[in-house]
């Protein structure tokens, strides 16, 4: 028995290696699942066929790791990937380096996706999802309706983490887009918003913590909305659960690619940030996952039906709402603290 | 012999012998737990120059003492639930035919040996609002609407009680299979009714393995965050979460260190407290290979009682293996989403299994990490329990206290301080150190279930074999290791488990090339529901039946282990 496992593992474990690089290498590391093989299809794949150089994938890059790595002189990763939340509180800690625009130019990108220590790699939106089969004849459409249990009945779930929640109450209780983070920066704004996600609790019955679980939960029925992401969605829909989105509002993040501070191979990842930034690489990634291009050019290069299924393009763009990384970068923790409080009372 | 020969061999084993065989333990835990823990607790005084200020960001806002009593709350009663179901459980296992006890250890040890992660979403598919028992409920007429089982209150004590309720059962079988037969046939004979059997003997003679089992539960909760987090709702919040969120997430390492400093000020005070109340030793004197001159329930049928309590065994042994059981229909569907019962089926998960090295993979890597983690953890726990029970009571309580640390402090703590410690030696990344770093969660296991099977192992034995002209090897190859032999094999069993399920030390300690099985497991369900995991979890299973079988269908050993 032990020498057939033996045999199977040694065998596997052949497999798995990589042909003895001899060119450059760099080692990149993200999210897993259907995200990373995305990556790998539309980017990792034609960058080394195109640059020689070999990538090695790795996952979780968690900032707690980052910062251990950088901490200890140990850095493993050369470029990693992150939202809104990974990118300020890397900043914050200084686990990223600066990209400067000689390194890599960062022009053709949306203006509000820009930053000095990542580059936008592609937007995703918090949408509303809903249940088919709970609103045949349509469903809610903004963050009012979402809120409305009267005219749309039925169990909800939500992000347990503030981030978007507290927009989204706000544009629900009639707030401008343009004001939501001005109202927000007062104790009053703050309060409003907690106060109409504290008024729809009796409605939700799950808070979620992975953005797997809106979908497994509108498609076992356990609710008939949700807030969530919508290439998770997307991908609901297209394994067939009765499930659509709502595109009337919605809040973009931003999705980014950082070179981790004192990476080993900083030439090779700054080649590669270079390559996924290109509106031809950028229309590129939009096939494998319902994610958008940050760049204005890159849409052109992106027939209609695949379009209609992203958030980036320019309609969408217009009722949509940035989400504002400074500001979370300053009051992550006390809004995460009054937020998970709100949830338990 | 003359009298100073006779004394120098009695010194040692007075004082150096305890000392030498309790310091390798004490040595490892001391590199690899106190001090990369110790270095991370530093942090909640600032980061740079002393602060109080976030102990009084810990007083100042609300939510982190609900959160405590959160916790506290969801401990205590999951310790409950756990005893009151592990006793029909236990009178079971110790009231049946070896043969048939044998099949029912299996159905114990399964849950045991299936992944907490794949257990709790198989929870999920059962208690959803869809799910298994709501579509029964209310086909059945017995409820109107589907009730909430799940991501709420009701979710998280489920959850916990399934994972950790083996560790009250197999204390209190032990305890049970003590009971000497003459006690309950003498009472009956005096006219004892079975009201007066249970509150006079049973439960008084169980009582030390409930107070051990009990005890291991209490802590082992207290840092739990993986099942609240995905059964649980926000109102279930536990310390540990916070604690991960605040490393992982927020960077924000000095509330975490904060926060794990009062949780084990409090927990060390409650620790403290039921030393006081019960004595440490309690903790240690559940079970032992003590042979009662006749076992209990090994003479005479059973009474009307003692069926009722044979059956509500069977019901809580059923509950605990139907989420091992929906696994494998799982495994079949052809769905992306967990969905039960599948609307068609399909083997592609499996041929995704085996096609893709990556699991395979991780599963050698499991395995070269247990390989480490199991036999060190046994050695060293196993040569501390025979160190501190020949030691003075004095000493005793302090180390049984150091020794059972490891089991109270957040995983994720020891996961970041472990990560910083080793670093500089370039030896991370490897699935050899990963099962070095198991080893500290391992070796407190082993330390408790061998200090328990010692309470029962009368000493004077030893002497005895000795003066009988016996080496020490022999004594101990004869005498002392078949005393302690249900302790070591218990004891290895939860470590094999702790290494084998691991998923906190793994997330730090391994990279993408040293990634096991529970690490590609999480990496499965956090992200993306990856059904492959179900095909990995119904392997698992079936391998575990197959060997757990065969070794118990086989073993001409009669032990009580």
């Amino acid at each position: 028995m032990k020498n057939l496992l033996r045999t199977i593992a040694a065998t596997a474990v052949l497999a798995a290696m990589p042909l003895a690089a001899s060119a450059e290498e760099m080692v990149f590391a993200s999210w897993g699942g259907a995200y990373q093989d995305a990556i790998r299809k539309a980017w990792i794949e034609p960058f080394t066929a195109a640059t020689g150089v070999e990538v090695i994938e790795d996952t979780e890059p968690e900032v707690a790791r980052i910062r251990g790595m950088v901490d200890t002189g140990n850095v493993e990763w050369d470029v990693v990937t992150g939202g809104n939340a990974t990118l300020s509180d890397g900043m914050a800690h200084g686990l990223f380096e600066k990209i400067t625009p000689e390194m890599v130019n960062q022009e053709g990108v949306i203006r509000e996706a820009r930053s000095d220590y990542g580059v936008p790699s592609e937007i995703f939106s918090t949408v509303i999802g809903y249940s088919t089969e709970a609103f045949p004849n349509g469903g809610p459409k903004t963050f009012a309706d979402f809120w409305d249990v009267e005219k749309f009945p039925g169990k909800r779930a939500m992000p347990d983490k503030p981030s978007t929640v507290l927009e989204a109450a706000l544009l629900a209780d009639g707030v401008a887009p343009a004001d939501v983070y001005k109202t927000l920066d007062t104790e009053e704004g703050m309060k409003r918003a907690l106060d109409k996600i504290s008024a729809l609790k009796p409605s939700i019955s799950i808070w979620w913590n992975s953005g797997a679980q809106p979908v497994q939960a509108i498609g076992s029925g356990e609710v008939v909305m949700a807030l969530g992401w919508n290439g998770r969605f997307q991908a609901g829909v297209d394994e067939g659960l009765p499930l659509a989105m709502s595109w009337d509002q919605s809040i973009a993040q931003v999705g980014y690619f950082m070179i981790v501070k004192g990476a080993p191979n900083k030439d090779a990842a700054v080649k590669f940030l270079n390559f996924i930034i290109d509106a031809k690489n950028q229309a590129e990634f939009s096939k494998y996952v319902a994610y958008g291009p940050v760049t204005e050019a890159a849409l052109p290069l992106i027939d209609d039906e695949r379009k209609a299924r992203l958030p980036s393009t320019t309609e969408r763009l217009a009722n949509t709402l940035f989400l504002d990384i400074p500001w979370w970068g300053k009051n992550a923790v006390s809004a995460g603290e009054a937020y998970t409080m709100m949830m338990q009372q | 012999m003359s009298a100073k020969a006779g004394i120098a061999p009695q010194w040692q084993r007075r004082e150096l012998l305890p000392v030498a065989l309790a310091s390798p333990l004490l040595l490892f835990l001391l590199a690899f737990f106190i001090w990369p823990v110790v270095q991370l607790l530093g942090l909640s005084f600032g980061e740079s120059g002393f602060t109080l200020e976030n102990y009084t960001r810990l007083a100042q806002v609300p939510l982190y003492r609900r959160v405590f009593a959160n916790t506290f709350f969801i401990s205590a009663t999951t310790t409950v639930l756990c005893i009151f179901f592990s006793y029909p459980v236990a009178y079971l296992l110790a009231t049946v035919s070896d043969r048939t006890r044998k099949i029912l250890f299996v159905m114990v040890l399964l849950p045991f040996w299936t992944s907490a992660l794949v257990r709790t979403a198989a929870w999920i598919v059962i208690l959803q609002r869809n799910g298994i028992l709501n579509s029964f409920l209310t086909s059945s007429g017995i409820i109107e609407q589907p009730l909430p089982f799940v991501y709420n209150l009701s979710g998280v004590l489920i959850g916990m009680t399934h994972v950790l309720m083996p560790f009250v059962v197999l204390p209190l079988y032990a305890a049970f299979r003590n009971i000497d037969n003459s006690l309950i046939l003498a009472a009956s004979g005096l006219g004892a009714n079975n009201r007066a059997l249970a509150s006079r003997i049973v439960l008084p003679l169980t009582a030390s393995g409930v107070i051990a089992g009990g005890t291991i539960v209490f802590m082992n909760a207290l840092g739990y965050y993986i099942t609240p987090a995905l059964m649980g709702g926000p109102g279930q919040t536990m310390v540990s979460m916070l604690i991960a969120q605040n490393i992982n997430t927020n960077l924000n390492w000095g509330i975490a260190a904060a926060l794990s400093v009062v949780l084990l000020v409090l927990t060390l005070g409650i620790f403290v407290a039921f030393q006081r109340a019960f004595g440490m030793d309690r903790l240690f004197s559940a079970g032992g290979g003590r042979g009662a001159s006749q076992s209990f329930g090994g003479a005479g049928g059973r009474s009307f009682g003692g069926w009722v309590a044979a059956l509500c065994g069977v019901l809580v042994l059923l509950v605990m293996i139907a989420p091992i059981v929906i696994v494998f229909p799982m495994s079949l569907s052809s769905s992306p989403f967990l969905k039960f019962p599948p609307d068609s089926y399909s083997i592609r998960w499996f041929q995704n299994l085996l096609s893709d090295p990556k699991w395979i993979k991780s599963i050698w890597n499991s395995a070269k990490a247990a390989s480490i983690a199991v036999p060190l953890s046994v050695v060293l726990g196993t040569a501390a329990a025979l160190g501190v029970s020949r030691t003075r009571q004095r000493f005793r309580v302090w180390l049984d206290t150091l020794f059972v640390m490891p089991m109270v402090v957040p995983i994720i703590l020891l996961a970041v301080g472990l990560y910083y410690v080793l670093a500089p030696f370039k030896v991370l990344g490897n699935p050899y150190t990963l099962g070095l770093a198991q080893s500290v969660l391992g070796a407190p296991y082993v330390f408790l279930t061998v200090r328990a099977a010692l309470k029962g192992f009368d000493p004077s034995l030893e002497l005895a074999a000795l003066n009988l002209g016996a080496s020490w090897l022999t004594m101990f190859r004869r005498v002392l290791l078949p005393a302690i032999a249900p302790g070591i094999i218990a004891g290895s069993i939860f470590a094999f488990i702790q290494s084998f399920d691991d998923v906190v030390l793994a997330l730090f300690l391994t990279n993408v090339r040293s990634r096991t099985l529970p690490r590609a497991m999480y990496e499965g369900l956090a992200h993306e529901i990856d059904p492959t995991i179900n095909a990995a979890s119904a392997l698992i299973i079936l391998l575990t039946i197959v060997v757990l079988l065969i070794n118990l269908l086989l073993s001409r050993r009669t032990t009580n282990a």
